[in-house]
């Protein structure tokens, strides 16, 4: 309170400038129920930026806005690995800075798809219990003669 | 109280109005008919206690009669006394040693002490000589937890051994043998005790396992490497007190307290042997044979026991139709009805519709097929095997029974089997048969082939005539027949296949009349004629008004098939009209399902709760151990629902209101594990006075005479792995140098 009300008229338009506009700041507020001001360190491919404040303390000091396009659906696994060294603190040094080494096995990052018609369906790898009977084909008629001949040697 | 039971109440109290009393299966005749005075009993002392048992019993049973358990591994109440593994040691009074309790008769004021520092140091000794050749591989040892060495150790052995092993000699070391693809063998577990030796030597009736050396040198085995060929080996297994014989089929898979037990009826032949069923996360895991004094004692044939495989292959999971270019592709229930259903309702009326139900069908199933095909109008619902037409028929039970009963063949005298090999067609009942006719003298003559049957018998020839012979007394083995007191005529099922079925069903049923007026001198309750079934379903199927007649369906030229389980493939594709529509109900793909147009799939024995009646009309049912595969339901349910899509009304909801309905039909079907009793000998014989009799000149032989064909015989047995494994190995066999 020391600072008194004019401070806070300043940080209010600070903010308003940080997230361009009213509009764009009550849709951050209604996206994240909180308003951040702090340094943009940058984006990646997806489209989530990256931002910075340290007047904040360690573990609240960074943080990410997800990309518009994902709207509320947001989620910590739409981080990708290179970003998210430098949220969590294991480095200080984000990729805009020291880029990552890039192996051409490395696959795009995927976020969790659960809840998604993507999802993850574990599924058993042991041979059936019941084997079904299967009925003629033209295709199977000679394959089932020559694996039945098989099994039995 | 629940509304079924006081269902079940109310039938009870029916029952008891009808009869007077609640009737039970009337056991054993022959025994009460005839008081034999009674040898005076000998009194003798166990640990004190006073107890009365006949004369000539042994000291370990006179201790079972007292309730005292003596530990034993070679002694078994079926086979003779060894006397060789000294763990029955007890002491008595005024004898300087020991005694081993199982080989000792009793004496008059015995006093036998089994608790006595003697005896207990007695066991101890024999268990630690036992385990110091024991190899100590429980863990990996699949009698482990039901293993009598494990058991006894515990109970009677010492905590410590003076089993050292300083020099590391090592345990006593055997080779395993390979005796065949059922049994497996761990030699090094084996200690001697000769009940398998004595199993086959005795019950199965083949000497292939013998011993070979003395003391720890003695060695069980085949003398050879050769096949251990009985259609009865399985039984070694349970017989085994260790581990030395072990299932080969079911190695390594489970724990016997990881199973669950389901107590069953086998269907695999016609004698309905009782079963347990093993069964874990819905896998049956091994089938084990259930006591029942009254059917198979403890002893069940190996198709029984290994064929229980082919319950995982060839299944039928998922109902199918035929697509556009005719061929089967699965689909939903719905679906299949719905086609089903409507290709009944285009026949307009049942005329031109028969249902054929085959050898695994239960009773449930046989009431609901057969009510609603009558009810659509159809007439022709028969049963694969068939029974000739002449006299009173199927009208009367007593002609299609096994009506001496099993355990009466231990009462008999003189057995007559006419174109039947028991061997193959009951083993277990073969095993009876040995069993009389090593411990009671019975006398067997047979007409048909020259075959191994295991016991010694008459051979009478392979000959039609010679039934007339015996009939008119002409015959040289006639005055044996007449001469018996208590006789049996059992004729197999297998000759009702021939042209001349009628003729011979007739003859057997005259010569059977003939000896049963001279053995009611004796007896009169004696039954003579038998008929020896080798299809599980076929005595309820009968009991249940089907036709035992395929021909009449192929005379009818249907329109529409129903194949309910049939797999002999006595209809073939050929002798149907071309448009004719087959549905095939079962539970494998079999020959039946081949020619089928819609599949409908179906519930095995072991995955419904079934009542079967075996040959001697004994009515038991089977529950469920595993649940049925897919898409497969209980086979009665299957037709309900049918009946619902096609209109007709059947009117039972649930197991209780089925059996119900059997109640009506077929009382003696729901009066489980019991016999009624049939009658009429008399009448039929009367009736059969009208039959002219005509033989054809073919030989009576039954259609399985080896071991190799025994083990492949119908659709759960075709699809298993072992029992193909089991002809091959007998095939090998007979190829080897080592042949008998």
């Amino acid at each position: 309170m020391s600072e008194g009300i004019l401070a806070k008229v300043g940080q209010w338009f600070k903010i308003m400038r940080h997230y361009g506009g009213i509009k764009n700041t009550v849709l951050s507020l209604y996206r994240y129920d909180d308003l951040k001001t702090g340094n943009f360190i940058g984006a990646d491919k997806y489209g989530n930026r990256y931002y910075q404040n340290t007047r904040y303390f360690v573990g609240r000091s960074r943080w990410v806005q997800y990309a518009d396009r994902v709207g509320l659906d947001y989620d910590a696994s739409q981080v990708p690995p290179e970003w998210h060294r430098w949220l969590q603190y294991i480095t200080d040094d984000p990729p805009t800075t020291t880029p990552l080494k890039k192996y051409p096995w490395m696959i795009d990052h995927i976020e969790n798809r659960t809840g998604t018609s993507q999802i993850y369906v574990p599924y058993t790898t042991v041979p059936p219990k019941i084997q079904s009977w299967q009925p003629p084909t033209p295709s199977t008629t000679t394959q089932n003669i020559s694996s039945t001949k098989s099994q039995l040697q | 109280m629940s509304s079924v039971q006081l269902k079940r109440l109310l039938v009870a109290l029916n029952r008891v109005k009808q009869h007077g009393y609640i009737p039970k299966c009337k056991q054993s005749t022959a025994a009460a008919a005839q008081p034999k005075k009674e040898p005076e009993k000998i009194e003798v002392f166990v640990d004190g206690k006073p107890i009365h048992v006949e004369p000539n019993t042994t000291v370990l049973q006179a201790c079972a009669v007292a309730g005292v358990e003596i530990p034993r591994y070679c002694y078994h109440e079926r086979l003779s006394i060894a006397g060789n593994c000294r763990m029955c040691l007890v002491e008595i009074e005024k004898t300087p040693k020991p005694v081993a309790s199982c080989a000792m008769p009793v004496m008059k004021g015995m006093r036998i002490l089994t608790d006595s520092p003697l005896t207990k140091r007695a066991r101890e000794g024999v268990m630690e000589f036992l385990l110091v050749n024991h190899p100590l591989d429980c863990p990996i040892c699949d009698q482990g937890g039901e293993c009598d060495l494990q058991d006894q150790s515990m109970a009677f052995g010492n905590d410590r051994s003076r089993f050292t092993d300083n020099e590391f000699s090592g345990k006593r070391c055997v080779e395993d043998k390979n005796i065949g693809p059922l049994v497996k063998t761990s030699m090094n577990r084996c200690i001697h005790c000769t009940r398998c030796v004595r199993f086959g030597s005795e019950v199965a009736g083949v000497s292939d396992l013998g011993t070979t050396g003395r003391g720890s040198d003695m060695i069980i085995g085949t003398y050879v490497e050769r096949l251990f060929m009985s259609e009865l080996s399985g039984n070694v297994i349970d017989l085994c007190p260790v581990g030395a014989l072990t299932s080969k089929p079911y190695a390594f898979t489970a724990r016997p307290w990881e199973t669950r037990k389901t107590e069953s009826v086998d269907v695999m032949d016609a004698l309905g042997s009782n079963i347990v069923i093993n069964t874990r996360g819905g896998d049956v895991l091994r089938v084990i044979p259930r006591t029942n004094e009254e059917v198979n004692e403890e002893w069940i044939s190996d198709k029984t026991r290994f064929a229980y495989d082919g319950l995982k292959l060839q299944r039928l999971t998922a109902p199918m139709l035929k697509n556009r270019d005719g061929y089967l592709v699965p689909c939903d229930w719905e679906d299949a009805l719905s086609v089903v259903a409507e290709r009944i309702g285009r026949l307009g009326n049942g005329s031109k519709m028969a249902a054929l139900a085959g050898r695994f069908c239960d009773a449930e199933g046989l009431i609901a097929l057969k009510d609603l095909m009558n009810q659509l109008g159809c007439e022709t619902v028969c049963v694969e095997e068939r029974f000739p037409n002449v006299g009173a028929s199927i009208d009367l039970r007593s002609n299609y029974l096994f009506n001496g009963t099993i355990a009466g063949i231990e009462q008999a005298d003189l057995v007559v089997l006419i174109g039947t090999n028991p061997r193959y067609e009951a083993p277990v009942l073969n095993a009876r048969i040995r069993k009389a006719f090593i411990h009671n003298d019975l006398q067997v003559a047979v007409i048909g082939p020259k075959i191994d049957l295991t016991y010694s018998y008459e051979h009478l020839g392979d000959n039609t005539n010679i039934l007339s012979d015996l009939a008119s007394g002409k015959h040289a083995f006639s005055k044996a027949l007449n001469g018996a007191k208590r006789p049996l005529v059992i004729l197999g099922s297998a000759m009702f296949e021939r042209p001349d079925a009628a003729s011979l069903y007739a003859s057997a049923a005259q010569l059977s009349e003939k000896l049963r007026d001279v053995s009611s001198k004796e007896d009169k309750e004696w039954r003579v004629f038998n008929v020896l079934h080798r299809n599980a379903s076929q005595v309820a199927a009968l009991d249940l008004g089907y036709k035992p007649d395929v021909k009449s369906i192929i005379d009818l030229k249907p329109s529409l098939l129903y194949l309910f389980g049939a797999d002999e493939g006595l209809i073939k594709r050929e002798d149907l009209p071309k448009d004719c529509y087959i549905i095939y109900q079962g539970h494998h793909g079999d020959r039946g399902a081949k020619i089928a147009d819609a599949i409908l799939p179906g519930a095995a024995y072991t995955e419904k709760h079934g009542i079967y009646a075996n040959t001697e009309g004994r009515a038991q049912q089977t529950h469920v151990a595993t649940t049925p595969p897919g898409k497969a339901r209980e086979d009665w349910k299957i037709i309900r629902a049918l009946a619902e899509v096609c209109g007709a009304s059947l009117r039972y909801n649930d197991i209780d209101e089925i059996r119900e309905r059997i109640e009506q039909v077929a009382p003696n079907l729901t009066r489980l594990d019991s016999i009624e009793q049939a009658n009429y000998f008399k009448q039929n014989i009367e009736l059969l006075k009208q039959h002219q009799s005509s033989f054809h000149n073919q030989p009576l032989t039954p259609p399985i005479n080896n071991l190799k064909d025994f083990y492949m015989t119908d659709s759960i047995s075709r699809a298993s792995l072992t029992m193909a494994k089991c002809v091959k190995a007998v095939d090998q066999q007979l190829k080897s140098q080592h042949r008998n």
